[in-house]
């Protein structure tokens, strides 16, 4: 198998071989990082249909920007920003149309937005954290996934999305909050049980 | 446990999803191609028009050292090319008549605009 292969080869020439528009080494990268890459879209609220293309034109355009990669952040944060940025311009490409989706959405979920979880019988602990996960607003749950899930740095967070690294420090406070006040009836003391 | 709950979750992926990006880069990079190849007709193109139009505004400015200089290089030949021009005398003669020049150059030149005309505009025009 191709990805096999190529994690044989050293970071230094697999990157090489990337930036010079080898298919081997397209192929590899997109194997290692298109679950990333959907992880973003999807986070983003992206609708599911709009999550495919927003991928497909993130890894294109890497594609033609890996000539230019300069190695300064690592290839995944890079390739973040990348998605992100391509999300964010498909949310606003479609705006009208999502406000009226959103405010039907929010006309059905009006009044289990704030509740606490429910642990229902046999579901696991990861499950209901990311459920939980899934009802922060956008940019908090990008901030927390990031950070919590991709272990990015606050500095890497803030490049990423585009802002300053207060904001990110913010967004990930406020995340925490929630999510303990939403797990605190499910998980009881667990929840503070650190990170 | 926030991290190690976050950490364990699996994204759903398409099956496919690495072979149509596969398919979408050979379509890029078969595109590139395509358009240096044009890039490069063009240039070419331009670059004849630019020559032919040098060569007219040399001859036109300057008849006599152009003349003296088209007449050295014939004679170039005919010296280097020996037998082989002896043998097309007229078509030698022909070529320093100069007004005989001019013709060449302005047949040549209104080919490459019409080539060049073709290539910029030319899809547009047989679209509508």
């Amino acid at each position: 198998m191709v990805g096999d292969k190529w994690e044989q080869h050293g970071e230094d020439n697999r990157l090489r071989l990337l930036c010079s528009g080898d298919h081997e080494a397209f192929s590899w990268f997109v194997d290692k990082y298109k679950e990333t890459v959907f992880l973003c879209c999807r986070r983003l609220g992206l609708r599911e249909d709009e999550v495919e293309d927003v991928a497909s034109e993130t890894f294109m355009a890497a594609y033609k920007g890996l000539g230019r990669y300069s190695g300064r952040s690592e290839l995944s944060t890079w390739l973040w920003s990348i998605a992100y940025r391509k999300g964010i311009d498909c949310l606003r490409r479609n705006r009208r149309e999502r406000q009226l989706e959103d405010e039907q959405e929010n006309e059905i979920a009006a009044g289990r937005e704030d509740g606490p979880t429910v642990v229902t019988e046999g579901k696991e602990t990861e499950q209901v954290v990311w459920e939980a996960v899934e009802r922060l607003p956008r940019l908090w749950r990008v901030a927390v996934v990031l950070h919590y899930r991709e272990e990015k740095a606050i500095a890497d967070i803030a490049k990423i999305m585009d802002t300053r690294e207060n904001t990110v420090k913010t967004y990930l406070f406020r995340g925490r909050q929630k999510l303990r006040e939403m797990l605190s009836g499910a998980l009881g003391e667990d929840c503070n049980a650190g990170k | 446990m926030l991290g190690r709950a976050l950490r364990r979750h699996s994204e759903p992926v398409p099956a496919d999803f690495t072979e149509r990006m596969l398919r979408q880069a050979r379509e890029l990079d078969e595109q590139r191609i395509v358009s240096r190849v044009i890039w490069q007709g063009r240039l070419a193109l331009a670059g004849t028009i630019l020559v032919g139009i040098a060569a007219i505004v040399g001859i036109v400015a300057l008849p006599g050292r152009i003349g003296a200089i088209l007449r050295s290089v014939g004679t170039g030949f005919t010296d280097r090319g020996g037998a082989l021009i002896d043998r097309f005398p007229q078509a030698v003669g022909a070529v320093r008549n100069e007004w005989q020049l001019y013709a060449v150059l302005a047949v040549l030149l209104g080919f490459a605009v019409y080539c060049l005309l073709d290539l910029l505009v030319g899809d547009r025009v047989k679209m509508a």
